[in-house]
């Protein structure tokens, strides 16, 4: 790297963690503003929809960082890379997860966000509180403080010592050329990824699908994983493009690289479609009350009348599905910079309509109205956009911060080569 | 029909030199060519000039077929040849279906797929001229070749066989039809 290089990533990174500490003090501020209102665990929702979304792009990333090594993957070589900056930000993710746990305690509402946190809140609709529930009472040994925080702590453990080990590795190799480095990555990654999934699944279900706690479904953690990878892809491949126009990496990174992540992008399409339906179609063919109310509440408000989730429902199928897959099938579009940039953007996009839909909507309880409570409606608050720059500016500056200490590519991998020299 | 002529081979001596002569005959224009060896050589498709596939074509094609007669044929079944209540679901939507409907896109499409290779590959061929060349049964051995077609309208005796020579071909014959 050149010192102008390093002199740009250092800037980049430092206007990062400015505007990102900026948008995370906003937040917070939009947090203790929203107390006072009707709804007051909305602000909440807007931390952890600006957490999950970074969160869900750095899992995909480990994920992705672990098939390649157990398949021995050659040509991602210089792309995996790219993937390891990403995998340094576990750390501040867990910092900014304790707010949403620490501050309903702090204020004495435990289960403002979580609602079975406080076994004294109200259920919607009047039929007691949380600890009459016997649906709550069954899950209990599961879903309760103690067990929450210990399992949040295991799972960013879990996410914190797979991609530090990857990293540490990958990072020696630069300097030591040293083959078992590759070799410990590769057992290492045969165990992680099983410790992996079990930790991504039953962190999307504490943290989202327990916002819940009534509905069950058995495809949400794999929900998760697909929505994950599709966001990871295309990071990594806006990342790719954008560092190789600055010259960072320019000249490794080629048409067959994009192309194969464009393919990528395409099955992962496919795949969340295939999960997000599958799970609609059980619960929609085994027709229970207990799974339904989930999907009837992103549709109507209890009488027949369409509401926004409606809206939102239908543009996930048309837009997050088969836009993006009529457009990857494309064999240009996985080529064409411009055209594959725009896909990435576009599923990004997306993705967070994704996180929207499953995270939102919810029984708020308010006894003027019809049932004694409301479904929370979709709505983009401007806390929801200063939370998703903020974690997005923290996760940036350490992307930053890691690309300066090692090299834009392994050049000691014993792969690099099938990497550069990679071709259609 | 025996005195008719199919066309000119040349063998080259090594894969650089016949990707660099294939680089020369798609300059040259020649339109009904091709080049011959055991093993796939990377990137001569672009040193042919040849353009992308067109089996993709089929294979959308198919796929859509696939849809459109999914979805019709559970409309047809179950919404209006005779309708039957099941579980109180509508006699037709497109959820309950949807199974059929993307297992009948991915059949189709795969037939498309399988037949689009068959058809752009001009298969299935019993007959090839080539084969009447001793020279070219080696190809499957360690031989590599151009064959240029007297279809081609730059196509001359002479001058094919001075441009063969020149772009580094040698044991030049004809092949008879």
């Amino acid at each position: 790297m050149s010192d102008q290089d390093i002199k740009n990533i250092n800037s980049t990174g430092f206007f990062a963690l400015l505007i990102g500490l900026v948008a995370l003090a906003f937040s917070i501020y939009g947090i203790f503003s929203g107390l006072d209102s009707e709804d007051p665990a909305r602000g909440f929702l807007s931390w952890l929809i600006g957490l999950s979304f970074w969160l869900s792009i750095a899992l995909g990333l480990l994920f992705i960082t672990q098939i390649w090594y157990v398949f021995h993957a050659r040509w991602p070589t210089i792309i995996r890379r790219q993937c390891e900056h990403f995998l340094s930000v576990f750390p501040w993710l867990f910092i900014l997860f304790i707010p949403l746990f620490v501050i309903p305690q702090m204020i004495g509402e435990p289960g403002i966000l979580w609602k079975w946190l406080d076994g004294s809140n109200l259920l919607p609709g009047g039929h007691g509180t949380v600890q009459e529930d016997p649906l709550y009472q069954w899950k209990s040994i599961y879903l309760n403080s103690n067990a929450f925080i210990i399992r949040a702590v295991i799972y960013f453990l879990v996410f914190f010592g797979l991609s530090y080990f990857l990293r540490k590795w990958s990072f020696d190799t630069d300097k030591t050329g040293d083959i078992q480095n590759t070799h410990k990555a590769r057992r290492l990654s045969s165990v992680g990824l099983f410790l992996l999934a079990t930790a991504s699944t039953l962190a999307g279900i504490d943290w989202f699908k327990s916002l819940d706690y009534h509905w069950f479904s058995t495809m949400y953690g794999v929900w998760f994983f697909a929505a994950s990878m599709r966001a990871a892809l295309s990071v990594i491949l806006i990342f790719c493009i954008v560092v190789s126009a600055k010259g960072y990496m320019k000249g490794t990174f080629k048409q067959a690289h994009r192309y194969d992540l464009g393919c990528m992008m395409l099955a992962f399409t496919i795949f969340w479609a295939y999960i997000s339906f599958s799970q609609y179609f059980l619960i929609y063919n085994a027709n229970i009350p207990e799974e339904t109310y989930w999907y009837n509440i992103r549709e109507h408000d209890g009488y027949g009348v369409k509401n926004t989730w409606w809206a939102i429902s239908l543009l996930l199928i048309f837009a997050h599905f088969i836009i993006p897959f009529l457009l990857l099938l494309w064999y240009k579009t996985k080529v064409v910079v411009s055209r594959l940039v725009f896909v990435a953007i576009w599923i990004l996009t997306f993705h967070l309509v994704d996180l929207y839909w499953n995270l939102i909507p919810g029984k708020v309880i308010d006894l003027t109205a019809s049932h004694g409570y409301y479904i929370r409606q979709f709505s983009v608050e401007i806390f929801d956009i200063a939370a998703i720059v903020g974690v997005g500016g923290i996760c940036i500056w350490s992307v930053c911060r890691s690309m300066l200490k090692a090299e834009p590519i392994p050049i000691k991998d014993p792969n690099i080569l099938k990497s550069l020299n990679h071709s259609e | 029909m025996s005195e008719e002529i199919y066309g000119m081979v040349a063998s080259f001596k090594d894969t650089p030199s016949l990707y660099h002569a294939a680089e020369k005959v798609r300059d040259a224009g020649f339109k009904y060519w091709d080049t011959y060896s055991s093993f796939p050589v990377h990137g001569m498709p672009e040193a042919q000039g040849q353009a992308r596939s067109k089996v993709p074509i089929f294979t959308f094609i198919g796929g859509l077929t696939g849809l459109t007669l999914g979805t019709a044929m559970v409309w047809y079944m179950n919404a209006f040849d005779y309708p039957l209540i099941v579980g109180g679901y509508p006699f037709f939507s497109p959820v309950f279906p949807f199974p059929i409907m993307y297992e009948l896109t991915i059949l189709l499409a795969a037939f498309g797929t399988l037949g689009g290779m068959f058809i752009m590959n001009l298969l299935p061929q019993h007959y090839n001229s080539l084969f009447n060349c001793a020279k070219f049964l080696e190809v499957s051995d360690e031989r590599l070749m151009i064959a240029i077609e007297a279809k081609d309208g730059q196509y001359n005796h002479e001058a094919t066989k001075q441009f063969l020579e020149s772009i580094g071909g040698f044991d030049i014959e004809e092949v008879k039809a």
